[in-house]
């Protein structure tokens, strides 16, 4: 049979991102992808060049708006690795605060993005809907939606006060309940069990061939998250990675729908955990310039991210480097749309949750 | 309202962006903003679209897409770009791979600041690039 | 460096079941660029000292670091290794597939010559605008440009400083 190569990208309405695959079809079944990325590549890692350690935390928080927070997080944290500077206790327990919330925000967009991509524009709106409130505390407690800036080398901006963070965990506790409505349709909707389910299979041996990370490997049955490694007060914490063992395109949605309910619960242990009190200690402020290397991994919600920092002792650095998930799941991903049919090719790519700007930096 | 007497059709593409600006397009099409009330349409085709929507700067490899895109609409049509790197490149404006803003490939019509600009501001800009393509119009008529 | 033994090496850390987490190069600039003069200095005995506009010496120092990084659980290892610019690296596809999005990026960003890469992009994964960017010509270029610009700049708020005087 002639085979036929479909351009899939940059524009795509499924894709609020431009990522091309070149599928090669055999009528309507994919034989090959082959993945061309660089439609959003900018160069950030060489702004080390240009811009002081000082100031480069806001460039990596621009790597991607979606886990904005987590990418300052990350950055701040190598440097105080480097630095060798212990942050104030309400400064880590707000830090990881935080990153809870962002997971809860990027996991409503996704499942949103998800629901649009299989044609189910209501979820798409409640999603959205929902995850407008996370923003909402975003914007009551850091003063941005998307760019938050409150990371500093050495501990955060900002405080949250306990009155505050208690309406945050009712808000978000009953932001779980409405949320129960949306992630029954998900469960239950037989057109969603029939888009995705047993679609896009990724077996637990093809998940450790391809080296996938966060959910997209949880949900293929490999407990792994980051988070467990106990850095950044995550050691304070009980925590069960989510793990499902279908392997389809469902599991991959079922996976994030429950750490939604993990993420909240984590944020009522450590508002629970935390010190309590106004005009704590925030920030150590960082004394001359860094000198050395370190690797640091965060679990984002897309999974593993990696920073290599090394520093020479100048005020600039000579080198950053960030392996974002999205990286390390694109093998997955192409390995998934290899033999799947045309019009399954939107889904499967969206439920490795791909994020285009953080791959490309 | 005359000026909404077309309702204009959005064709949104992402530059080399954060990402930010982006889901904040995305997020006015939400409940919240709903540009659909003003008959604000994102569509996916460039044929049936009247504003150009583009967030983030212009790089090696997407300068012929955006201008490829820009060819494909109508005429008259009209372009909107979006967040700080769409206006001039932004925080990224000296990273070796930005070119720089949106206007060195296409006639930008309407410049929404703002890093990343807010849903608001977003809808502001169509609403201007709803009054530019009227006036573009009127002249084509 | 010596392909057959770190082959050998990134086997054993793939039988026992490690994920690679990442494959970074570092472009080691030896020294920051010294002001205009400074660069005739004598570079003491170290034969492979850069002098930084020199063309032969700084030739001569054009090292690149590699890092494979692997991780399992809470572990994580990484073999190094220093190459001169125009030495030939082993790819690690046969053992991670998942390695040819590193390999294709470490080629088309550092020039550093991958062969035998899974998955090969022919230099298409990112098409920059500036050729090899984290070359030592491309950075050392950068870094004398920032330089210069800097300097531009502090003479220009001198001389301003000097009017209003």
């Amino acid at each position: 049979m002639k085979r036929t190569v479909v351009p899939f990208g940059p524009q795509h309405p499924v894709l609020p991102e431009p990522l091309v695959l070149d599928l090669i079809l055999e009528d309507e079944k994919v034989l090959d992808a082959i993945p061309t990325i660089g439609y959003i590549h900018r160069g950030l890692e060489m702004m080390v060049e240009r811009v002081e350690y000082t100031e480069m935390g806001f460039v990596v928080e621009r790597i991607c708006g979606i886990c904005s927070f987590m990418h300052g997080m990350g950055y701040c944290v190598s440097l105080e690795t480097i630095m060798n500077i212990e942050i104030p206790e309400r400064a880590a327990w707000l830090r990881l605060i935080w990153a809870e919330i962002s997971r809860i925000q990027s996991h409503l967009l996704w499942l949103g993005l998800g629901a649009d991509a299989f044609g189910f524009e209501n979820l798409f709106m409640h999603c959205w809907r929902m995850r407008e409130q996370i923003l909402d505390i975003f914007e009551k407690t850091t003063g941005g939606r998307i760019i938050h800036s409150v990371n500093r080398i050495g501990g955060v901006k900002r405080d949250m006060s306990d009155t505050e963070l208690a309406a945050i965990l009712v808000q978000l506790q009953d932001l779980g309940k409405q949320f129960k409505k949306t992630a029954n349709v998900f469960g239950t909707d037989p057109s969603i069990a029939h888009r995705l389910g047993g679609v896009g299979v990724l077996s637990m041996e093809d998940a450790r061939a391809v080296d996938c990370v966060g959910p997209m490997a949880r949900a293929s049955g490999i407990a792994t998250d980051t988070r467990l490694i106990g850095a950044n007060y995550y050691d304070r914490i009980e925590l069960e990675p989510v793990v499902e063992t279908a392997g389809d395109c469902l599991a991959r949605v079922v996976v994030r729908m429950r750490e939604i309910d993990q993420s909240i619960d984590i944020i009522r242990q450590a508002i629970d955990k935390m010190p309590k009190g106004e005009g704590m200690p925030l920030e150590t402020k960082p004394r001359g310039n860094p000198m050395g290397e370190v690797f640091t991994r965060l679990e984002q919600p897309r999974g593993e991210v990696l920073y290599y920092v090394k520093a020479n002792g100048t005020k600039n650095l000579e080198r950053f480097r960030a392996r974002t998930p999205t990286f390390a799941n694109i093998p997955a991903m192409i390995k998934l749309v290899k033999g799947c049919e045309l019009a399954d090719v939107p889904n499967i790519i969206l439920t490795i949750d791909p994020c285009i700007s953080c791959t490309e930096r | 309202m005359s000026f909404f007497s077309r309702s204009p059709w959005i064709l949104h593409y992402d530059g080399s962006s954060c990402n930010g600006c982006d889901i904040e397009v995305l997020a006015c099409l939400t409940p919240l903003y709903d540009v659909e009330r003003f008959g604000v349409l994102n569509t996916g085709n460039p044929k049936h679209a009247d504003i150009l929507l583009v967030t983030g700067s212009v790089n090696e490899k997407n300068i012929e897409i955006i201008e490829n895109l820009y060819r494909q609409m109508p005429d008259p049509k009209v372009v909107v770009a979006v967040g700080a790197c769409a206006c001039s490149g932004g925080i990224f404006a000296r990273a070796y791979n930005i070119q720089g803003g949106i206007d060195k490939v296409v006639p930008v019509d309407v410049y929404v600041p703002g890093c990343a600009a807010r849903p608001e501001s977003i809808i502001d800009g169509v609403v201007q690039g709803i009054a530019a393509l009227e006036q573009k119009r009127k002249k084509t008529a | 460096m010596d392909s057959a033994s770190f082959l050998a090496r990134v086997g054993d850390y793939h039988k026992a079941g490690w994920r690679l987490a990442l494959i970074n190069v570092t472009t080691v600039i030896a020294a920051p660029a010294p002001p205009h003069g400074a660069a005739a200095e004598p570079a003491a005995p170290a034969t492979d000292a850069p002098t930084a506009d020199a063309a032969p010496a700084s030739q001569a120092a054009s090292v690149f670091e590699i890092a494979w990084a692997f991780a399992k659980d809470r572990e994580f290892e990484t073999i190094r290794e220093q190459i001169t610019v125009g030495d030939a690296v082993p790819s690690i596809s046969e053992f991670f597939g998942a390695a040819f999005l590193y390999e294709n990026e470490i080629r088309e960003l550092f020039g550093i010559n991958v062969t035998g890469i899974g998955l090969d992009l022919q230099g298409q994964l990112y098409k920059t605008v500036t050729k090899v960017p984290f070359s030592h010509q491309a950075i050392k270029a950068r870094l004398a440009a920032t330089a210069a610009a800097a300097a531009a700049a502090s003479a220009a708020s001198a001389a301003a400083a000097e009017k209003k005087a």
